[in-house]
């Protein structure tokens, strides 16, 4: 597994308040080329820290991670370059409001892999024509629905080729009738064979999709395992009842 | 009332046409204008600056503990900002228009030169403000999209927070350039010959007082109310852009 892991987690720790707060509590895990590997966990838990210190949107107070065989959490590292491979969905969507789709996707290709407009937009056209929104390619984010939004979003990270893409509760903000349509991108989009890390709340899509299910508590990674085994045979007593309050 | 008119109509003759009086006024606009547009800009470019170096300093985490030369130096800055806000906010712009002059840049003759750069450093002080509360009404997803895509943080600045808080600060940076056109009225105090010093200039040799008051007044208003127009119209074009 050693050698095709594209990112190496030893020890994570992440604390606030001089310590008196630990978001993480050591989390040593491996994420391995083309796995999906979904996060659940209670509120609070830390997962969707877990998931923003893989690319250093919190900073790491201890511990380690290694992208692509890169300690990225050297201060020495330009994170920058590494973050370029690393797709990132939020759960707000964040997208640019002053700016359209098209500029919304092309704009990051263009400023930093330096791609020709003309080739960056081609692009971008078809991504959104793989999620169906490609008649909207001059809308403006407000125009959109939640639902759109969120394809958009996730084609913008797409639109960099990053090598691994990470869903922080891309569904939690939306109307219900809006979920399935972007699940059924992420569905898609691990078929395609993308790594991806997904932190969410929606089971069935962990039970279908997932290579392995994460379940982090207080800090810690209480279970590790596949879904079958994750939902059907738990033997952290913490997950044991969180899934009884979940399924 | 025919008499009334007649009177009227004498003094803006006195006023105005004798001697080509309102040619001093409309040297004074000139003059006046010119202060305000030099330091305009030059508010804005410190302001900018400021700004910069402020959020920097609040968007930086645990900014007190770390240590090495770049938070040291940002630090030191951040200081230099505050005392600089501190003491232009905290004192009247007449004083520092007479220190400024007399004191700081005594050694120089050119009074718009000196009016503009004392407008100009105090009008930077408020602009700073303005556009820090600017970019800290940009929601913090926007800065963690722009860097988890790659960009650093200036350019995630430059690119995404900026436009935004731009559009959301104008009113209040228009507000401020309307005031600093007002402001300038004090010129007159190191004899700089502007709007309002050469309504006083005519008041003293036709001693009326009615006719060179009220003109400059009326001057003023219309000056504010075409710049008003221009930042209506500009805020319009901004809206459009976003559907």
């Amino acid at each position: 597994m050693s050698d095709n892991a594209m990112i190496k987690v030893n020890d994570l720790k992440i604390h606030y308040d001089n310590g008196r707060i630990k978001a993480l509590d050591g989390i040593t895990t491996e994420i391995s080329k083309g796995e999906v590997v979904v996060v659940v966990g209670p509120s609070g838990s830390g997962k969707s820290t877990f998931l923003r210190s893989l690319n250093l949107l919190e900073t790491p107070t201890e511990g380690s991670i290694c992208f692509e065989g890169v300690n990225i959490t050297d201060p020495d590292v330009d994170i920058n370059k590494h973050r370029q491979k690393m797709g990132m969905v939020f759960q707000q969507f964040n997208l640019f409001p002053h700016m359209n789709i098209l500029k919304n996707m092309t704009l990051a290709p263009m400023k930093l892999l330096k791609i020709e407009k003309s080739e960056a937009e081609e692009k971008a056209l078809s991504l959104l024509e793989k999620v169906g929104l490609k008649d909207r390619a001059n809308a403006y984010p407000s125009q959109l629905s939640g639902g759109q939004k969120q394809r958009v979003a996730i084609v913008r990270a797409l639109a960099m080729n990053p090598d691994v893409m990470l869903f922080d509760e891309p569904t939690s903000a939306l109307d219900p009738e809006m979920v399935g349509e972007v699940l059924s991108v992420m569905k898609e989009l691990a078929k395609s064979g993308m790594t991806m890390v997904v932190v969410t709340h929606e089971m069935g899509f962990a039970k279908e999709v997932a290579s392995r299910v994460i379940f982090i508590a207080d800090g810690k990674i209480g279970e590790d395992a596949p879904p079958s085994e994750f939902f059907e045979n738990p033997k952290n007593p913490r997950l044991k009842d969180f899934l009884a309050k979940v399924l | 009332m025919a008499e009334w008119f007649q009177s009227l109509k004498d003094e803006f003759i006195l006023n105005f046409i004798d001697d080509n009086r309102w040619l001093r006024l409309l040297k004074g606009l000139g003059i006046t204008l010119e202060v305000t547009l030099f330091a305009v800009l030059i508010g804005i470019v410190l302001g900018i600056i400021v700004a910069a170096i402020r959020s920097t300093y609040d968007n930086t985490p645990n900014i007190k503990k770390k240590k090495g030369a770049g938070t040291f130096f940002l630090r030191l800055l951040n200081a230099l900002c505050n005392i600089y806000l501190t003491v232009i906010r905290g004192t009247p712009v007449v004083v520092q228009l007479m220190i400024g002059y007399y004191v700081i840049l005594a050694s120089s003759t050119n009074k718009i030169l000196v009016a503009s750069i004392v407008f100009g450093v105090n009008s930077g002080a408020y602009l700073a403000e303005i556009f820090r509360s600017g970019i800290s009404s940009i929601d913090k997803g926007q800065m963690e999209a722009g860097r988890s895509l790659g960009f650093n943080y200036a350019k995630t600045m430059i690119y995404i927070i900026i436009p935004q808080a731009f559009k959301n600060v104008l009113p209040a940076i228009a507000n401020e350039f309307i005031v600093l056109l007002k402001e300038t009225s004090v010129a007159g105090y190191v004899a700089l010959e502007d709007l309002t010093k050469a309504a006083d200039i005519i008041r003293g040799r036709t001693f009326s007082a009615f006719m060179p008051l009220f003109a400059i007044a009326l001057i003023y208003l219309a000056v504010v109310m075409v710049l008003t127009w221009l930042v209506k119209k500009l805020e319009r074009r901004l809206k459009n852009s976003e559907r």
